[in-house]
């Protein structure tokens, strides 16, 4: 048991009154979970599991109803995450605005890219859909606080602050130590292959014979054209879909194991 | 041309965000009204013949929305769906950071107008500042006694909840949303029946956008005929529109609905020097472009419509001749297929093939037949999947095949 998870039943005693709180702002408790879950990430920087299975008992929802809505979301992260998120708009508008260069300035200024947190657990970099301040273009948020006009030139500073201590916006918390992501791959978007297994390994939708049987649009066409006798190819893919998803997950374990995480 | 002033009034001028400064500007007073002298039927009139029709996207008549609602007794919820994340639009953020006491006067006339005694707003997770500014308008608002039980002695209670959202696009559709209010995967649900049948908790809900909701506010305190007589014959009133891209002044301009886009262009401060207009995509993400040949059209639900576009959100994006059009194809084809839920196939398949073929296509390695199999890709996920999210991959990429094919023949292998 890590310091953390010895901790956690006193955060739990702490935090209930407040989850009791929210739980009563709604008809069906149910209603409480990302709320209870948002809280929990405030005080322990990511969705633990005793968290979840901790909102499991609250609401009277199995644990895999909790781990299958809080994967639905984003920004609730399932694994540590740094100190700083920073998060920097892909939105077309951004985009065709320099975001890129930005990104590129965060990218050797940080020296991670897309979904990787710094090996000193500081920072968690993301590249994020449209923010809503396409007015304001790059934009970015910092632990979830807006970054507007953002340039190049810039990020240097902004990283070196995040470093002293010395950042405008305050620090996560953080009660583990961050891997290389926090990000699990989804259950049909297998990080190596993209989103469908029955794409991997093939150039067109056109030409059948991926991992799967029925590349995704093809399967796709036919079901719409000929019906339900094309249902059954999928439960083929989604085996193979699964498999890949364990893959990866125990080919990270591998590395987290050996980066000694 | 000047800017209107109706829900943008006094932004950047005063602090709206204080209940004071607000009530000094007439702020509650609609509410007051409401509940002292007009019964909930007079405030959904009010909706109806204003034509105020839903700012979020779909253009729905606010109206008709709520006269849905079936009369059984059940409980009724109002939901005001703050969760813009259309790419391209930022008029929702702007007006719950800057005048949230306006946004729940709205919300507190829509409940009372359809019979609600509980009403929610859900904000998208990213707006921690506007969650911030709005539950602490919401608290000044009860501590005045404007929310809560028995309001100003009027016999009627209503309660109301701010929701937080946690990072998924998909929350924007409103059955999507209703399944995130209730602590689920945010999926689309299957329609119907309706949410103004069975929305909440299997009750009967009305879903409104934060813009819907503060124009009531003005729609009472100026009357329906004031509103209506603003805008065109089928898309009456105001509208802020959101522009940015290759703007000198980007940035959020309210007008009456009809004005034309030419108009909208200048307002944001035209292109930069020297630039000529590529496209405009009108209506955000979702939306096909149009061009500099169409610049007289009026900036309407229907006048958009029938050039085969749509208003949607009134994001405005301009694009002027430095601009990538394979990027952005890819850019918006990403977006939609990192956002699909997943629970349909098309929709899941078809946007992650395309994002694949557009991926190559941006690294210089398209294929011979790649062109044709966009289209047909993208027609073959529109219109079969639960919501509007798979539709709304085809209509910007096929304006841009259409119209600038040379940029995508040059990066076949």
């Amino acid at each position: 048991m890590n310091e953390r998870q010895e901790q956690f039943p006193a955060l739990l005693e702490r935090l209930r009154p407040e989850c009791e709180k929210i739980i009563a702002q709604y008809e069906n408790p149910r209603s409480a979970l990302l709320p209870i879950m948002q809280l929990f990430q405030e005080h322990e920087g990511f969705v633990s599991s005793e968290a979840m299975r901790a909102a499991s008992e609250m609401l009277g929802v199995t644990p895999a109803v909790v781990e299958s809505t809080v994967s639905f979301y984003t920004l609730l992260y399932r694994r540590p995450v740094g100190k700083y998120t920073v998060q920097v708009c892909r939105g077309l508008a951004c985009t065709i605005n320099g975001a890129e260069d930005v990104m590129r300035a965060f990218h050797e200024k940080l020296g991670v890219g897309h979904l990787e947190t710094t090996p000193d657990g500081l920072v968690s970099y993301e590249e994020v859909e449209c923010l809503a301040a396409c007015d304001r273009a790059t934009c970015a948020q910092v632990n979830l606080e807006f970054v507007y006009d953002l340039e190049p030139k810039r990020v240097d500073g902004m990283v070196t602050a995040m470093r002293t201590g010395a950042y405008a916006v305050a620090p996560r918390a953080q009660t583990e130590a961050p891997g290389r992501t926090w990000s699990l791959p989804r259950l049909g978007e297998v990080a190596r292959g993209g989103r469908s297994a029955g794409a991997i390994g093939t150039e067109s939708p056109d030409n059948a014979g991926g991992v799967g049987d029925e590349p995704g649009i093809i399967m796709l066409d036919r079901i719409v054209e000929r019906g339900p006798s094309f249902y059954g190819a999928t439960r083929e893919r989604a085996v193979q879909e699964a498999r890949d998803v364990v893959a990866v997950i125990e080919e990270e374990e591998g590395e987290g194991a050996r980066a000694g995480h | 041309m000047p800017v209107t002033k109706v829900l943008t009034e006094g932004i950047g001028e005063v602090d709206l965000r204080s209940i004071e400064v607000y009530r000094k500007r007439g702020g509650y007073e609609q509410w007051k009204r409401a509940l002292s002298s007009l019964k909930p039927e007079e405030v959904m009139e009010y909706a109806d013949k204003s034509g105020l029709r839903g700012r979020g996207g779909a253009g729905f008549p606010t109206g008709k929305k709520w006269s849905f609602l079936p009369k059984n007794g059940k409980p009724r919820y109002l939901v005001c769906n703050s969760d813009e994340a259309e790419p391209g639009t930022f008029k929702d953020r702007m007006l719950i950071e800057n005048v949230p006491h306006l946004v729940l006067e709205g919300m507190l006339l829509g409940a009372y107008g359809i019979g609600s005694h509980h009403a929610f707003i859900y904000i998208r997770g990213e707006f921690k500042d506007g969650y911030q500014v709005f539950a602490r308008a919401l608290d000044e608002a009860r501590a005045a006694g404007f929310v809560g039980k028995n309001i100003l002695s009027s016999g009627y209670d209503l309660e109301v909840t701010v929701h937080r959202g946690a990072g998924a696009y998909i929350c924007g559709e409103e059955t999507a949303l209703l399944n995130s209010l209730e602590g689920k995967r945010g999926e689309p649900r299957l329609k119907p029946p309706f949410p103004a049948v069975e929305g909440l908790y299997g009750m009967p809900t009305v879903v409104n956008n934060v813009e819907t909701l503060a124009y009531l506010v003005p729609v009472l305190a100026r009357g329906w005929e004031w509103f209506a007589g603003a805008g065109t014959e089928r898309s009456k009133g105001f509208k802020i529109v959101s522009v940015s891209g290759h703007v000198q002044r980007p940035g959020n301009y309210e007008v009456p609905l009809g004005t034309p886009v030419r108009e909208l262009l200048d307002l944001a401060g035209g292109l930069r020097p020297g630039r000529t207009l590529k496209a405009i995509q009108p209506g955000g993400g979702s939306s096909a472009c149009i061009f500099e040949e169409q610049l007289d059209l009026p900036y309407d639900y229907e006048s958009l419509a029938k050039a085969g576009t749509m208003l949607g959100s009134g994001a405005v994006v301009v694009f002027d001749d430095t601009t990538d059009f394979v990027k952005a194809a890819y850019n918006l084809v990403r977006f939609f297929s990192h956002e699909s839920c997943g629970q349909c196939t098309p929709c899941r398949e078809g946007g992650h093939w395309l994002e694949r073929v557009l991926e190559r296509f941006v690294d210089g390695r398209g294929l011979r037949g790649d062109l044709d199999m966009m289209h047909r890709v993208s027609a073959t996920i529109t219109g079969i999947n639960l919501c509007p999210l798979g539709d709304s991959i085809e209509p910007f990429l096929k304006s841009v095949l259409n119209r600038f094919p040379e940029q995508f023949e040059a990066r076949i292998a």
